[in-house]
Parts: C-alpha cells; sequence; structure tokens
C-alpha cells in the first residue's frame, strides 16, 4: 500500500489509479524530470557517458525485470535480443537503399528503431515458446540457449558475415540521425537516451498496471493459482517475452548510437548476467529498482576503473620496480561487481528499492514506526 | 446564565415553527441539485459519491414505499445497522412521511431490542442485512405491532421468504408505482409537516434504569443545529465522517441537525472495522466523539511513541515539551513570547502536522468531545498537537447540546458557556437545569418522567454542577454517583477514572470511596497495550484473566495510579486497587451503549472484590459469568490479587 497523507480520498477508479496522485508526488517527479534535462550542464563532460550507459542498462534491464520480477521468467539470455535489435537496426540503416528523402529527414534511423523492437520481439517470444512446458532452472537453461545460439552462432557466423565487411559492422559519424539532428555527441545521445528511458518505463508502469500485468504478476505469484483464476497463462507469458523482447531491442537499437561499429562481442553472455545482476541490485519486482541498479552499477564501475587507473599510475610513477602489480589488479574491477553482488544477496536481499521505500516510510510514519494501532 | 454567541453565521436559515427537516431536506436539494455531494459511501476501495438530487430521489422513493406499505402519521419506524447511506434514507423518509424515527445501537442484544421495538410501537423494523433481521424475526411474536422488516444488505438473504420480510428495493419499487399512479403526493406528504411534530424518538442510554424513549420534534434538531453552528460555523464544503451509532445523538446532530442545514458532505466509511482508516482518507473539518476515541488516539499515540525508533522518540520528547508549555500559556490566556512561537512553529511543522496526519485530525476545525467525563490530561494532549479539542455537554432530552467551549475560551475542567437562546442555571441540591428551544416535550409512555425531568419549561438533568467565576459551567458528575470522602469532601469518582484512563495501560476504572475509609480502583487493563508490553518484557500469557492477574502488570497498573495519586487530595488517593479478570462490556450490562459506566450495577456485580479491598485479604477467588455477542454465557473462575498502592496513597 502507498501511503497517502490524510485528507487525500477519491471519488473514481479512474482517479485512484493516477500517476500523480498528490501535489507532493507531482513536485517530485517534475523535479526529477528537471534534473535529467539539466545533467548535460551539471556534470563534467567525461561523465555523460556514464548517465548515458546507465541509460541503456535501464532499457536492457527492462525486459529482464518484466520477466523476471513480474512474470516470474528467469532469464539469462537477454543479451541475444538487445544484439537482435541493435544489428537489426544496423543493418537496416547500412544495407537497404534509402530513397534520398527519408535519409535526409532523418527517418530511417526512427523506423529502424521500430522495427529492432519488433524483430526482437518475435526473436523473443521463438525462445520464450519452452517456457509454456518448463520452469525455473530448466528455463534458465533454454534462455542460455538463446544467447549461444543467437550470439555466437547466428549473428558471428552467419550475419557478420553479410556485405563481406569482416566480424563488425562499421557505422560512420552522422550516419545516425533522428529528424534534423544527427546524434553524434554525448550530450545528444544522453537526451535520446533520456526520452528512449522516460517513454519505455512510461509504458512498462503502464503496462503493469493494466489487466495484462495483473496477469503477469498472478503468474509470477503463483501460476498454477492463476490458471485456475482463468489466467491463460502460456499467452500471457509469451505476451512477456513479447514485450521484454521489444524493450530488448529497443535498447539495441539505442546502443548502436553510440558505438562506433556493431560486432558480438557487444553482446556477450556476461551482459545477460549483469542485468540479471542489475535486478538483484536494484530490486526485484520495482520499476525503480532497474534504475537504481543500473545507476549503481555503472557508477561502481566507474569509481571502481577511476581508482584502479589511479593506483596504476601511482604505482608505475613512484616504485615503477614493483609496476608488474599493475597488471594484476586490472581485474578487480569484475571481481568487485562479483563481490557486490554476493553482499547484495546477503544482506540487502530485496535490493535498493526496498531501502529506497524504508526511507520513504521512515519519513511517512514520522514520528512513530509502525501504522495502525 | 444565558448565552452568548453569534446571532447569525454565514448561510444561516430562519427557522420557523413551520419548517420541518424534509421541508429543508427539499429546499437544500433543489439549492445544490446534482452540482454537489451530498455524501459519499466507501465501496470497494473508492468513495462512491450521491448528489443532493440523487439523495432526494431515493429518500422520495422509500417514503412512498413506506405510505404504500401502510406507513401512517405518527407511526414508528425502527432502524438498526451500520452507518450507510440507506440508514439516513430511510431516517429521512420516515420523517417525510409523517412517522417518527427511531434508532437502535447495532450491538443491541435480543433483550434490548425487544424491549424497544415493544416500547416504541414501531410498526417498520429497517434492518441492515442478514444479523439484524434475525434479530427481528426472534423477536416479532412478542411485539405484535411490528407489520414489516426491510432489509437493504442481500448478504445471506438468500433463503428468506418469510411473508413479512421486504427488500428495501422492492420498496423503493412501490415507491415508484405510487409515484406514478398519484404524482405530486410526496411533496403533499412534505409540506403537511409542522415544526413542532414529533420527528424522532430516542431512547437514552439509561445508566441507572430501563430506557427512557425521549420524543423530539423537528423544531427542536433544527435549533440545536442552528445555535450550536452560531458558535461553530460550517460551511458547505467541509467533510463529515459519519461513523458512530446514529443511535447516539451526537451522530444525529452532527449528520441531520447540522449537516442538513449547513449542507456538507456526509461520508460514511466501508466497514466499521476499518472506520478510522477511512476517517484519515477524508480528513474530517469538524467531528464529535465521545471521549473513548480520543481516549484511544493517545492512547494509540503513546503506545507507538514508546515503540519508534530513538531519534523519533527523542524528538517527540523535545517537540511535545513545546506542544504542553504553548498550550498551557493559551489554556491560562496568557500572551505567547516570541521566541515560543517560534519553537512551536517549527515543532508543528516537524512533529504536530505529522501527528494529526497519522491520526487523520489534519483538517480538523472544531473537535467535539461529550457524552461522559474526559481528563484533563488528553485535553492537553490534543491541545498540544495542535488539536481545538472541546467539550460538549447536553443531553439527548435537548436534542443533544447545550453547552460548549469557545475556541479563544477553553478551560478544561468546565464544559464552556451555553450556546445561544440557552439559559443554564442551578437548582436545588447542585441539579443542573436548562432551557431551551431544543427541550424535548417529553418521553414515550413515561408521564411520571416526563414530570420529573420538565418543570416550568426547565429541564433538570440529574447532573451536579456549578458555574465557576468565568462564567463556565462545571460538571461534577451524575447528582447520585458524587461520593463522599472521609474528609467529609464531595468529590467525583468520574473524575479519578478520567484521570486513570490518561495511562495506555487503564481501559477502564471503577473508582469507590463513598462513606468508605478510603478510595479503592477496580481496573480493567487495556489488552492490547498490555499484552504488547507483557510481551516485550517477556511475560507469558494465554488469555485476558490470565494476563491482567500477573504481579508485574499490577506493578505496571499502579505505577499509574500512583501518578495520578500525587495530584489529588489526600482522602481521594487510591489505596487500594485490583485488576478485573475482564474488560466492562456492554453486553453484560456493566455498561451503557455509548460505554458508560453503570456504577449502581457494576458496584452491585462486583461487591466480592469491592469487600476484599476494604478487608485484609490479598486473594479473592471468583467464579462468575460472561455474556458473549452471541448470548452465550460462560462460567469463569479466577483468583483476583488485591494490591495496595505503594506510594502515594496511605491506608
Amino acid at each position: 500500500m502507498s501511503y497517502l497523507p490524510c485528507g487525500q480520498y477519491f471519488e473514481s477508479y479512474l482517479d485512484d489509479q493516477k500517476w500523480w496522485r498528490t501535489p507532493f508526488i507531482k513536485a517530485k517527479m517534475i523535479f526529477m524530470l528537471v534534473v535529467v534535462l539539466a545533467l548535460p550542464y551539471l556534470v563534467a563532460s567525461e561523465w555523460l557517458s556514464v548517465f548515458y550507459t546507465i541509460n541503456y542498462y535501464i532499457l536492457a534491464a527492462l525486459g529482464v525485470q518484466l520477466l523476471i520480477g513480474y512474470c516470474g521468467q528467469i532469464t539469462l539470455g537477454h543479451a541475444a535480443f538487445v544484439a537482435v535489435g541493435g544489428y537489426t537496426s544496423a543493418m537496416m540503416i547500412l544495407f537497404i537503399p534509402w530513397p534520398t528523402f527519408m535519409v535526409d529527414s532523418g527517418l530511417v534511423y526512427p523506423i529502424s528503431i521500430i522495427c529492432a523492437g519488433f524483430t526482437a520481439a518475435m526473436w523473443s517470444v521463438l525462445f520464450g515458446l519452452p517456457s509454456a512446458r518448463v520452469k525455473g532452472f530448466y528455463l534458465i537453461m533454454t534462455t542460455m540457449a538463446a544467447q549461444w545460439i543467437t550470439v555466437p552462432l547466428v549473428i558471428t557466423q552467419y550475419v557478420s558475415q553479410i556485405g563481406g565487411r569482416g566480424q563488425s559492422f562499421s557505422l560512420p559519424p552522422g550516419l545516425i540521425k533522428i529528424g534534423p539532428w544527427t546524434i553524434d555527441d554525448d550530450v545528444k545521445i544522453y537526451y535520446f537516451s533520456a526520452f528512449l528511458v522516460l517513454l519505455c518505463l512510461l509504458a512498462m508502469g503502464n503496462i503493469l498496471r493494466s489487466k495484462i500485468g495483473r496477469a503477469w504478476i498472478a503468474i509470477r505469484d503463483n501460476d498454477i493459482a492463476a490458471e485456475t483464476m482463468g489466467v491463460n497463462i502460456v499467452v500471457y507469458k509469451l505476451i512477456a517475452f513479447f514485450v521484454a523482447g521489444f524493450f530488448a531491442g529497443i535498447a539495441g537499437a539505442f546502443w548502436i548510437s553510440a558505438l562506433f561499429f556493431v560486432s558480438p562481442e557487444h553482446y556477450e553472455w556476461f551482459y545477460s548476467l549483469l542485468w540479471v545482476g542489475i535486478i538483484l541490485i536494484g530490486g526485484v519486482g520495482s520499476i525503480q529498482g532497474i534504475v537504481f541498479g543500473s545507476a549503481f552499477v555503472v557508477i561502481i564501475f566507474k569509481l571502481l576503473e577511476m581508482g584502479v587507473l589511479g593506483i596504476s599510475e601511482f604505482v608505475m610513477t613512484s616504485y615503477p620496480e614493483i609496476g608488474w602489480v599493475t597488471t594484476k589488479i586490472i581485474f578487480f574491477k569484475e571481481s568487485a561487481f562479483g563481490l557486490a553482488i554476493i553482499f547484495f544477496l546477503i544482506y540487502e536481499p530485496n535490493g535498493l528499492s526496498y531501502r529506497y521505500w524504508q526511507l520513504k516510510n521512515y519519513f511517512n510514519l514520522w514520528p512513530f514506526s509502525y501504522t495502525g494501532k | 446564565m444565558s448565552a452568548a454567541g453569534d446571532p447569525g453565521f454565514k448561510g444561516e436559515i430562519e427557522i420557523t415553527k413551520d419548517l420541518t427537516l424534509p421541508k429543508l431536506l427539499v429546499q437544500q436539494c433543489e439549492k445544490y441539485g446534482d452540482s454537489k455531494v451530498a455524501m459519499r459511501e466507501k465501496e470497494f476501495g473508492i468513495w462512491c459519491p450521491v448528489t443532493w438530487k440523487k439523495y432526494l430521489d431515493n429518500v422520495k422513493e422509500i417514503t412512498l414505499g413506506l405510505v404504500a406499505l401502510g406507513l401512517e402519521d405518527g407511526d414508528k419506524v425502527i432502524m438498526i445497522g451500520d452507518n450507510r447511506p440507506e440508514a439516513l434514507w430511510t431516517e429521512m423518509a420516515a420523517m417525510c412521511a409523517g412517522g417518527v424515527g427511531v434508532w437502535l445501537f447495532q450491538d443491541c442484544l435480543m433483550d434490548e431490542v425487544k424491549y424497544i421495538v415493544d416500547h416504541s410501537d414501531s410498526k417498520f423494523y429497517v434492518a441492515e442485512g442478514q444479523e439484524e433481521v434475525d434479530k427481528a424475526l426472534a423477536i416479532r411474536d412478542s411485539c405484535p405491532k411490528l407489520k414489516k422488516i426491510i432489509w437493504d444488505d442481500p448478504k445471506g438473504m438468500r433463503h428468506y421468504d418469510d411473508p413479512m420480510l421486504i427488500s428495501l428495493d422492492e420498496v423503493m419499487e412501490l415507491g415508484r408505482k405510487l409515484s406514478a399512479s398519484e404524482p405530486g403526493l410526496f411533496e403533499k406528504l412534505v409540506n403537511k409537516g409542522k415544526g413542532d411534530d414529533v420527528c424522532l424518538l430516542f431512547y437514552t442510554s439509561g445508566t441507572t434504569s430501563l430506557p427512557k424513549g425521549a420524543l423530539l420534534t423537528h423544531y427542536n434538531m433544527l435549533t440545536m443545529g442552528q445555535n450550536l453552528m452560531r458558535v461553530d460555523p460550517c460551511t458547505p464544503s467541509d467533510d463529515f465522517v459519519s461513523y458512530l451509532p446514529f443511535a447516539w445523538i451526537g451522530e444525529q446532530m452532527m449528520s441531520i441537525s447540522c449537516g442538513l442545514q449547513v449542507g456538507y458532505t456526509i461520508n460514511f466509511p466501508e466497514e466499521p472495522e476499518v472506520a478510522q482508516a477511512n476517517v484519515r482518507e477524508i480528513g474530517p473539518h469538524v467531528m464529535f466523539a465521545p471521549p473513548r476515541l480520543y481516549e484511544q488516539f493517545t492512547r494509540t499515540v503513546q503506545v507507538k511513541h514508546l515503540d519508534a525508533s530513538w531519534t523519533k522518540r527523542v524528538i517527540y520528547r523535545l517537540g511535545m515539551k513545546v506542544g504542553y508549555h504553548t498550550a498551557e500559556l493559551k489554556f491560562e490566556k496568557k500572551s505567547t513570547p516570541i521566541y515560543w512561537k517560534l519553537l512551536r512553529f517549527i515543532a508543528d511543522k516537524v512533529l504536530f502536522s505529522k501527528i494529526r496526519d497519522q491520526l487523520g485530525l489534519s483538517r480538523v476545525r472544531h473537535a467535539y468531545t461529550g457524552g461522559a467525563a474526559m481528563g484533563p490530561d488528553h485535553f492537553r494532549f490534543f491541545h498540544a498537537i495542535g488539536v481545538n479539542l472541546k467539550q460538549i455537554y447536553g443531553q439527548t432530552e435537548i436534542a443533544g447540546i447545550s453547552v460548549v467551549h469557545r475556541d479563544d475560551d477553553i478551560k478544561f475542567d468546565t464544559v464552556g458557556t451555553p450556546i445561544p437562546e440557552t439559559q443554564i442555571k442551578i437548582g436545588d441540591d447542585d441539579e443542573i437545569l436548562s432551557k431551551s428551544p431544543s427541550v424535548f416535550v417529553g418521553y414515550y409512555k413515561m408521564p411520571g418522567e416526563t414530570e420529573k425531568a420538565l418543570k416550568d419549561g426547565w429541564l433538570y438533568s440529574g447532573d451536579t454542577g456549578f458555574i465557576d467565576e468565568d462564567g463556565h459551567l462545571v460538571v461534577f458528575d451524575r447528582s447520585k454517583d458524587i461520593m463522599i470522602l472521609r474528609d467529609k469532601r464531595k468529590f467525583s469518582p468520574q473524575f479519578l477514572e478520567a484521570r486513570l484512563k490518561f495511562s495506555p495501560y487503564i481501559k477502564d476504572a471503577l473508582i469507590v470511596g463513598h462513606n468508605r475509609p478510603y478510595v479503592v480502583a477496580i481496573v480493567c487493563i487495556d489488552y492490547n497495550t498490555v499484552g504488547k508490553w507483557a510481551e516485550d518484557h517477556g511475560i507469558n500469557y494465554t488469555s485476558y484473566t490470565e494476563l491482567s492477574q500477573i504481579p508485574q502488570v499490577y506493578d505496571l497498573v499502579m505505577r499509574s495510579l500512583s501518578d495520578v495519586n500525587r495530584s489529588v487530595p489526600e482522602a481521594a488517593k487510591i489505596t487500594r486497587f485490583a485488576n478485573l479478570y475482564k474488560e466492562f462490556d456492554a453486553d453484560d450490562d456493566e455498561l451503557t451503549r455509548t460505554r458508560k459506566i453503570r456504577r449502581a450495577f457494576v458496584e452491585n456485580r462486583y461487591k466480592d472484590i469491592i469487600d476484599s479491598l476494604y478487608s485484609d485479604t490479598d486473594l479473592l477467588h471468583m467464579e462468575t459469568n460472561i455474556t458473549y455477542e452471541d448470548g452465550r454465557v460462560i462460567e469463569i473462575k479466577a483468583d483476583i490479587r488485591i494490591q495496595d498502592v505503594k506510594e502515594g496513597g496511605k491506608k
């Protein structure tokens, strides 16, 4: 139950289900929006790439959250669908002989994003089919199969060979264009990503409070009970895979705007794991959790990177005789991430969003510690 | 002593001897139509609105339906059930048709229902659902005047096919048919009414004897509401939550007398169990409740404060110090220094506004308590947190209210000054007498009682009191309850009991000491609070009876008693006490339905305990009966410990 101040009541379900039910929430949201818009002017330019990476992870982890957090379908192959999105978009831009006016008016990329969404969605549904029969660990295996089939096999061995350019498709600067805007610097990438994140979070939030969202949650909580209540679980699971794939496709299509070339190494299995890690850190079954998790992971990585680089530089200049140490600490970053997940699972199993919820409650319940008598 | 107050308030209506509640309803509905919400009921999570037009339409249909079923002038319609729009519609419908409304407390046992249905000569019995219908079916053979039983909640009613039963929907259908065949009948019925017609037959809770039925007229109800609002005006945009029993005059006064005159919105909670949460959602502007509700509020705050984290506790304690100090200055009518004002402002923002929010009192402009005595500690508490709590004094016989505090003139040991058009004087034996246009016309079928209560237009209250130097009325106690202490001083047991109830661990108490060597108390612990306390301290218990007799609990209660003892005269100090093995309960006739203690009855019932309190024994073996709500009687055996209050008291 969300907290509402005294004197806040609703005469219709429409009001009851509104996004912004109190002036306080409205103010909070507007403040957030202002911060998002003003961010490029608030932080050093080298940090902008950090923020759009966060946004990319949010977009990618959105589908993971949907499948794991809201529909209970554990997935470990989400990078495959992001890859499908990225490749669809890139190939549409590169290989389709678009009429000049469409290229000039910047329609190609937006169209390719939508197509990327649908292609990835269909690909995701294909690998979601086994979920009709298998659950839990077995589903993890089938989604992992999606990863292995898609990235190392289909993309690396076949798709990448198209056009005879070798392993990767290079994306010349100036190619990515939305309407009159060419996405060619960090500020533009950031705004573009922020726009997509807002759009997708809004879509996700709205789906979740619809019949479909409620059906997913029912399946997550107890699939047998859901089926007994008349939820067609196969259909709704496939819808979940479709929507999750769609978000993944958009994430993939967005990410090419930040890349110079598309290659299979951008979609390694590590990313599938990372995005699951993000929702575990952020909080399973929470939309804010995706944001918290992505921000946490990316910023921690950035800080670790800065730390490792700083130490390396210090060692190299002050004690060059033990310079070999620097090669040993280079992988601290990855191990620290592993450690973070372990600590989260032990000490904060409900993720950052739960901590946030507790923080809000601390003030909502002020000056007491619980509601009721 | 006569009244002082504003002669008029914004939106005041003119009350003539011709005006009736139904006529007022029609006027208001014409004024507001579909543009304003008359009432809301929370159903399936949202507050479903009923506009004034819809309100009138429903009342009209029910009125004509009742007429079609044979309701005639002066016939009684008895109603029982939770607060809900249908309840108010039927009550208004009964009045529109020229009938008289009678209300029963919903938790009345069979005997009480039978007595009142029979005594009031009710022709129609309007029940909420199955439970109330069952009560009616069980007693109808002994109430031959009863013609029809009307119900509106279909839950569990599918297999009831008794010819005496009819659903409210069917009644409304009858009304629609009659309306089609005789258009204008409703208006004719409404116009027929006169202000001096009896509209309500109100059974008083009766702390001493069988309930008496007070007859109240439209004029009584209207003038009372108007005079109250001359003191504290309400506005049409106000919200009010109706969740206390309609059978309590206070609820009638807010929902009917004031609500109809000013046209504020009445809100009905989803279920009685969630009423408190629903009240918080609405955040009413006005509320009137008996002290037990406010006592519950303070108890909640005290207990939750103790369970809060360290920072929150510290801030609470600091804030409350500021609150109590500034409230004290206000009571003493001293000017508040600027730095105290500043501190008060900060404390209000940081603490009080949040406490008010948690209690659902954020928007309260006037909060009234009445019906029983409330301890000064509660008053201090509410004014400390910035709730404008005021005392009301009145009786059913004067349509609810005659005396109230003014906003800038609150003294917590008084009940205030009379409302306009009301005179108060002190008669022989210090009895409080009052006179106003709202004084009732008499008791139903009890001329002897009427004669005792009404002399020359003065209402004899049976309460003892005096008027203090500021012109405030001080109500001492019921005349027959006043005790004479060993130093021949008069003392009010109610005062001590109210003080005791400020302790979160004490729910009820009975003080005995009339013509006795010292004062003793029988205490009912609060099961929730003491239970929680016991759990926190690792004390095991299985039942109320066991919990109440644990020595540590005795010590806990004793600390509260000692606190009270410190501030009362030597002879009034509580010297010995015992924890009762059960709570006082209206089903056992120990309390009235408004939870006032029936002192004589209780003293007689627990005579053994009282005798032991005045003897040297430390343990008393009891065997007694408890009546449950469904009428089952259970025998319990218990050993009652008797304990001296160590400090503060002297044997």
